[in-house]
């Protein structure tokens, strides 16, 4: 296995056009429990914690850019007025030292759809931008996930950064885990109120091959939604919500849970986060995580 | 009898070995480099039940580095089977009548068929992976369902120290008199215990002489079951064991992996390390089997309990029967006049279960706490009130006193800590939010170790003329604190400043005491150090006082040793303290280096007229998600009487941490068997869940003083289990009185409180 360790992004990119099937590495806590159980082998690791500019984030118009190789530490101390759901999705993330190491990019790198980044970026359309020698490419988090653990990056391509839009309204995300930290979600879900757009969004982790989307849900609440006056949502509005995020999932019975108890579970946290955040909306606050 | 004026003992002082152990100066068995040493990795069988076919070594032998893969075919083989008993007794102590690659007979899965021995661990975890081992298989059974029409009632349990079936007074006739019935079965996953510190063994011959570096909880276990197993003369293995991370019971006996780790040294001609994976953990070292237990309690409307009838079934292995002893405590714990108790027990492909946490107490005390509840509310009696209606003056097993109890004052010390007065008794009668709020109540209960038959055990008290001191004992700190307070009692018994005594301890090679098992360590420990620690003292007093011999220059010169006391190296007339002098001068003025003493303690039989057990309360406060089925325990109170307490800051810990394994056992912890492979399914911590900080709730642990004469010369009962004790039926009782919906199966899993919603 050879080990490429680029000083740059101009030669980690280099290095990723060179060996296309080398697999990145940056916090290492997904990339080194595969490595340790013999589960995949790869020809070559491309180690990226020595290019600084990936830990880098901060404003880039109205948008935030948050460079790929931020830590979920980072993510939970200064994102949480920007993106106050993937702060919260941080949070659940292990423990302190596995966020100290891991990273959104690698979360997207690996696309497990149990991964607790994913939900946010689905709700909140955000943008994963990919480089490679041939250039930069932006593709919406809701373009990215293909299927199982793949993805719209390309051999040759790295993950640059991950551009979270302005935030207008409320956000919540929540995971269902057998303990309170150190666990893989059963099945998280988040939603997004944006204001600005008056659209709603969604996501769905661990309950489907590929991270989700309940689209019906989001264009019904879209539609349902009194983004003007803010009025309460009917309790068969809140539920019919929860049903149509539900349906949307794909599960599976595993080890951790099985497939009709995870579309139970989403409702019931669809139905619980839609009622916190139209509570937040009509507060007006900028509710942080 | 001479006094001594300064006390350490029950004060909660910092651990001796903290320093060591936060800055990583403490090394555990694995960590101690010793040169020349190669490695070693065991191959596990696949299946669950059969013979191995073929077991191709060509290609692993290929590989560079490799020193030898051995197999049934070519292992030596070994000179005595040991039989199962616990180490507790201080013999040779297997945890299984197995050893295996003796032939190439298979009976569990994960089993040892081939050990690949190498000069580095990854080209033997590498050959390892090379060894390609083909089985006959044959059908298995690894769950109690698949063996329940097998089931046969063994003779005796737990290496023939308990009788399979036992009865007083009449239940029959006492379940058909008793107006009220509680009838009820409970069931429970098997557990592993993961401790952090994986098993190691390192083995180092020099010429007939073996010295290893075993993760035991017994030092002398590990060198008496090499020494059978292997047909050497005990005093040629020595066994060094300083620090271990964490035992649970999983070092209390010793398993295969020890002497294999020996038999592959010999092998080699090298010092050979054998370190266990976590997944081998799980297949290596016993576990709490699979079982079930129907608890039938008889009452009268008053809520006096007349009759318990309390059976088990569980699984064993294929070659011994085991079952932990889970209806020991239950049939002590309250007066019922009728009781009867029976184990069965049903053959599978595992290996022979162990003692797990409250081994036998944990379960069998959650079935009758439960049970006991249910009664409560059958009857709309408060739990405690209840309890106390039932409670047993004296053993009801023999008739006799207890030693020391304090259950009532734990009760009443509990409720006042946790508020259990202001509970509103009716179930599903509070919420917070999405949560329903419950609390439970359950008695713990452990038995103080008094057997015929246990070792003397003894400690080695040595004291300079610079006035520091040494203690020795053969044990060894698996977390405990035990070396703290060991450092505590030596002080005290000479009457020293705790900065001058050293406590050694962690080889064979010093004076012999028990294992830290089953609750004993800190009271048979202290009674040997205790004796030595006072033996010495006397020894040094008497010196000091003698008429007889030329030394009559000491100010205690022809005193009477019975009013001299000793405080801070120091022995003086107790009216006259100024008419003294220390240990030091003493010596010093005699020309004498070092003066040392022997303790020897016979531990407690049976026969002292008493019954001894430890007592205690526990008290939960769980909220109940019933739209998702998460259980969530918010504060956890339990009151102990475990007697003398060394050191109220580690017994505490102690505690807190049991209390803690209750709420494992209740909510997060089970292993599955996976029936159709015949393996467990979760052999992992990702997998098998133990709960994280995040889980912890607020912890609080009450001592309730009782006066203990009669368990040992200090009356220490011990607070290595109790704390689990009745905290999982705390637990199952709160998500009761949460949310109406009575969970009689552990782990509480989601499926049964979904159902609750």
């Amino acid at each position: 296995m050879e080990f490429l360790s680029p000083a740059t992004w101009e030669e980690a990119l280099a290095a990723k056009s060179a060996h296309p099937d080398a697999v990145p590495i940056m916090g290492g806590t997904d990339v080194m429990v595969e490595l340790n159980f013999d589960q995949h082998r790869p020809s070559a690791l491309l180690d990226l914690t020595r290019v600084a500019e990936l830990a880098e984030w901060g404003p880039d118009g109205s948008r935030v850019r948050l460079g790929a190789g931020v830590s979920y530490t980072t993510i939970i101390q200064r994102l949480g007025k920007h993106a106050p759901a993937l702060a919260q999705a941080a949070r659940t993330v292990a423990s302190p030292q596995i966020r100290n190491r891991g990273t959104v990019g690698g979360n997207l790198g690996g696309a497990s759809p149990a991964g607790d980044s994913h939900p946010p970026l689905l709700a909140a359309d955000a943008v994963i931008e990919l480089a490679s020698v041939h250039g930069v490419r932006h593709v919406a988090a809701r373009e990215f996930y293909l299927g199982p653990r793949r993805t719209a990056r390309r051999d040759d391509e790295l993950i640059a950064a991950v551009l979270l839009p302005e935030r207008a309204g409320p956000q919540h995300f929540c995971k269902i885990g057998t303990r309170n930290a150190m666990v893989i979600a059963v099945a998280s879900f988040c939603v997004t109120l944006d204001a600005a757009t008056r659209t709603a969004g969604t996501g769905i982790g661990s309950a489907g091959p590929t991270p989700l989307r309940a689209v019906a849900a989001e264009e019904f609440l879209t539609a349902e939604f009194d983004w003007q006056g803010a009025g309460p949502l009917s309790e068969a509005a809140v539920r019919h919500f929860g049903e149509l995020v539900a349906s949307a999932a794909r599960p599976i019975d595993d080890v951790r849970g099985s497939a009709d108890y995870r579309k139970h579970a989403l409702s019931v946290m669809a139905r619980r986060a839609l009622s916190w955040s139209v509570t937040d909306y009509r507060k007006g606050e900028a509710q942080c995580a | 009898m001479t006094a001594v004026t300064n006390q350490t003992i029950s004060q909660p002082l910092d651990r001796v070995d903290g320093p060591a152990k936060v800055t990583g100066r403490a090394r555990y068995s694995a960590e101690i480099p010793l040169p020349g040493t190669v490695h070693a990795v065991l191959v596990g069988a696949v299946v669950p039940s059969g013979r191995t076919n073929t077991i191709q070594t060509g290609e692993a032998e290929q590989v560079p580095g490799v020193l030898a893969v051995l197999t049934h075919a070519n292992l030596p083989k070994i000179a005595a089977q040991p039989r199962l008993f616990p180490s507790l007794f201080g013999h040779a102590a297997v945890g299984e009548t197995f050893f295996p690659m003796q032939d190439d007979v298979v009976h569990y899965a994960g089993q040892p068929v081939a050990m690949v021995v190498a000069d580095t661990l990854e080209r033997a975890q590498h050959a390892a992976g090379l060894v390609h081992v083909s089985y006959h298989t044959a059908p298995s059974t690894t769950t109690l369902e698949q063996g329940r029409d097998r089931a046969y009632e063994p003779g005796r349990i737990f290496g023939g120290l308990l009788p399979g079936r036992m009865e007083r007074g009449d239940p029959d006739s006492g379940l058909a008199k008793a107006p009220v019935h509680i009838d009820r079965t409970y069931r429970f996953a098997a557990n592993h215990h993961n401790p952090i510190e994986p098993s190691s063994t390192t083995a180092v011959w020099e010429d007939d002489r073996l010295t290893l570096y075993d993760s035991t909880q017994g030092i002398t276990a590990t060198r008496l079951t090499v020494a059978e197993l292997m047909g050497l003369p005990s005093s040629n293995v020595r066994v060094l064991t300083h620090y271990v991370g964490g035992g649970f019971g999983a070092k209390a006996m010793i398993w295969p992996h020890v002497a294999l780790t020996a038999i592959a040294a010999r092998y080699v001609g090298r010092p050979v390390k054998l370190a266990l994976t976590r997944e081998q953990m799980f297949s290596s070292c016993g576990h709490r089997e699979e079982q079930e237990q129907h608890a039938v309690l008889g009452a009268g409307n008053e809520g006096r309990v007349t009759t318990l009838r309390h059976h088990k079934l569980s699984a064993t292995s294929p070659f011994d029967d085991w079952a932990e002893p889970s209806l020991n405590v239950a049939a002590q714990a309250y007066s019922y006049p009728n009781y009867q108790g029976s184990y069965r027990l049903v053959r599978t492909n595992t290996m022979t279960p162990t003692f797990t946490r409250g081994p036998g107490e944990a379960s069998g005390m959650f079935a009758l706490e439960s049970a006991m509840d249910e009664l409560a509310y059958e009857l709309g009696l408060d739990p405690i009130e209840l309890r106390l209606r039932n409670h047993a003056d004296a053993d009801p097993l023999t008739g006799n006193p207890w030693s020391s109890k304090g259950l009532r004052e734990c009760y009443q010390r509990g409720a006042e800590r946790f508020g259990w007065r202001e509970r509103n008794p009716a179930a599903r009668s509070q919420r917070d939010g999405h949560w329903l709020i419950g609390s439970g109540t359950a008695t713990a209960g452990y038995p103080v170790p008094a057997f015929p038959g246990l070792q003397p055990q003894r400690a080695r008290a040595r004291l300079y003329a610079d006035g520091s001191a040494v203690l020795q004992a053969g044990t060894q700190e698996f977390g405990t604190g035990v070396a703290t307070a060991m450092t505590q009692v030596a002080a005290d018994g000479l009457g020293v400043p705790l900065d001058r005594v050293r406590f050694d301890y962690g080889d064979t090679e010093l004076p012999n005491t028990a294992p830290a098992v089953g609750s004993a360590g800190s009271g048979m420990v202290s009674s040997a150090v205790h004796s030595a620690a006072t033996s010495l003292r006397d020894q040094l007093v008497a010196q000091a006082v003698a008429q007889a011999v030329a030394d009559s220059e000491s100010p205690l010169h022809a005193a009477d040793p019975s009013t001299v006391v000793v405080g801070d190296g120091r022995m003086m007339l107790r009216d006259r303290p100024e008419t003294g002098e220390t240990y030091s001068e003493l010596l010093q003025r005699n020309g004498v280096e070092d003066a040392e003493a022997l303790g020897s303690w016979q531990p407690t039989g049976m026969d002292t007229g008493y019954a001894l057990t430890t007592f205690g309360a526990q008290f939960a406060e769980v909220a109940v998600d019933s739209d998702l089925g998460l259980v969530r325990v918010r504060r956890m109170v339990g009151a102990f009487a475990p007697g003398r307490v060394l050191n109220p800051k580690t017994a505490r810990s102690q505690l807190m941490g049991g209390m803690l394994w209750g709420m494992s056992q209740a909510l997060p912890e089970g292993t599955q068997m996976d029936s159709r492979m015949g393996r467990w399914a979760n052999a992992s911590l990702g997998e098998y869940l133990v709960p994280v900080n995040a889980d912890a709730p607020e912890v609080d642990v009450e001592f309730v003083e009782v006066r203990e004469d009669v368990a040992n010369p200090l009356g220490v009962k011990g607070v290595g289990e109790i704390g689990q004790i009745g905290a999982a039926a705390a637990i199952a009782n709160a998500v009761f009185h949460a949310t109406g919906h009575r969970v009689r199966e552990l782990p509480i899993r989601i499926e049964h409180l979904l159902r609750s919603a």
